[in-house]
């Protein structure tokens, strides 16, 4: 190879990444803000349904075992009375990789929402986590515009409504949830396991027990500060 | 009609997936619904377009023992583009297609294009082979990612289609991607051989 060649070859790489990283930087700055706007937005949407009829007061991150755990501190004025609640991440392994949740909590750590944030569980199974029960179908959609029976909140999810995340959440097998369970479920500070995917059940409420020691670690922190 | 073969090729005669068996990666992996295959195809053939263009315009000043660096750097800035795009204005879509979208850049159909087309015809037969190839690419994926999610979650673009049947699960797991890519290059071939049986009897 000559000398001119390898000139050649450094010059015209040079200019192919140099136009290659103007443009990108310029598609970057394009985008940059709606995604942070999307993130946000996911964040106090998730806030606000794990928190109903709260006002997010604060975010902290804290290290506990050192780890950082990030959670909100949240107030409701009822009845000239206020009123705290916490959110936090809570996150534990399941059976494809991290499940991470965020739960609100209020004072006597009765669980008022709960909401998956990202799983990776096997489709039909654990993934069953985040899926939505509805009636509707592919003809009542298109053909005869029937849109009565929709539900918006995941079943797995909503079990955990009105539990105690103070004690340790059982799991029953009663096989799929439906509405007529809650009161009993409720009684026993169970849920429903989801068919064939205890790993994923387990992990879900071990994250919310784990979290919610460390939301007390973190508050008797913050007290001794 | 020389500009609709060179189209039509990357639909039939050199289908991606069931001719080239290149792409099989994306092809199994994000099949599971209609709605997943349908956005992974539009991405990639946005990928491939970019690049064919790209490739073929600069094939002439590009010294040959320097170009696959030089096509890679090309199609990974496109990836990049397509990502922060999705991420952007698509978020359940990015969050869908997950790590997918990335590895577009070592997707075979696009380096193989870009090397074995692109890099030797002029950037009109170029844009028609990417557009070929993405359209072939696509309808697989459709097919299959069709066939999956009616069999394996009885749903058609994430709507119910039969209230209270029990799907089978298997076809939405992996081994579900196999059968089904396995029954369609059966399909293609039997159409194949049948029409090359019929051509020499005439």
């Amino acid at each position: 190879m000559k000398a001119a060649d390898i000139v050649k070859a450094t010059i015209i790489i040079t200019i192919i990444g140099f136009i290659s990283a103007f443009s990108l930087s310029f598609v970057k700055k394009i985008t940059q803000e709606p995604i942070a706007k999307q993130e946000q937005e996911k964040k106090l949407a998730a806030l606000a349904m794990v928190l109903p009829g709260y006002t997010i007061e604060q975010e902290k991150t804290v290290r506990i075992d050192n780890m950082p755990f990030t959670y909100w501190v949240a107030i409701k004025n009822e009845n000239n009375v206020v009123k705290k609640a916490w959110a936090f991440l809570a996150e534990k392994k399941g059976y494809g990789g991290p499940i991470q949740s965020i739960v609100g909590v209020d004072e006597s750590n009765v669980i008022l929402g709960f909401t998956i944030l990202s799983q990776n569980e096997t489709p039909g199974l654990g993934a069953r986590c985040v899926e939505v029960v509805s009636n509707e179908t592919f003809i009542d959609h298109f053909i005869t515009k029937n849109i009565t029976n929709k539900e918006e909140v995941s079943w797995f999810q909503e079990q955990f409504v009105g539990l105690n995340a103070g004690t340790p959440i059982a799991i029953q097998k009663k096989g799929d949830w439906h509405k007529e369970m809650k009161q009993e479920l409720i009684q026993h500070n169970a849920i429903t396991a989801i068919t064939g995917a205890t790993i994923t059940t387990k992990a879900v409420t071990q994250s919310i027990e784990e979290g919610i020691q460390k939301l007390h670690k973190a508050l008797t922190l913050q007290e001794v500060q | 009609m020389d500009y609709f073969k060179e189209f039509f090729k990357g639909v039939w005669q050199k289908n991606p997936i069931l001719v080239l068996g290149i792409g099989m990666c994306p092809t199994l992996a994000v099949t599971t619904s209609a709605s997943n295959a349908i956005w992974m195809a539009t991405a990639t053939t946005f990928v491939l377009l970019g690049s064919n263009i790209l490739v073929s315009t600069i094939r002439t000043i590009v010294p040959s023992h320097v170009r696959i660096p030089i096509f890679i750097t090309i199609i990974a800035s496109f990836v990049i583009i397509v990502e922060l795009t999705l991420k952007a204005f698509q978020p359940d879509v990015y969050k869908a297609l997950g790590i997918f979208i990335p590895l577009i850049v070592v997707n075979c159909i696009i380096l193989g294009r870009a090397e074995e087309f692109a890099s030797k015809n002029s950037v009109v037969h170029s844009i028609l082979d990417a557009l070929g190839m993405g359209v072939g690419f696509g309808l697989t994926l459709f097919i299959l990612a069709t066939a999956r999610e009616i069999l394996g979650a009885n749903k058609f673009f994430g709507y119910t289609l039969i209230p209270g049947m029990k799907p089978a699960i298997l076809m939405i797991l992996a081994p579900g991607a196999f059968f089904t890519l396995g029954l369609l290059l059966w399909a293609m071939n039997v159409i194949k051989s049948r029409k090359a049986r019929f051509k020499r009897t005439e």
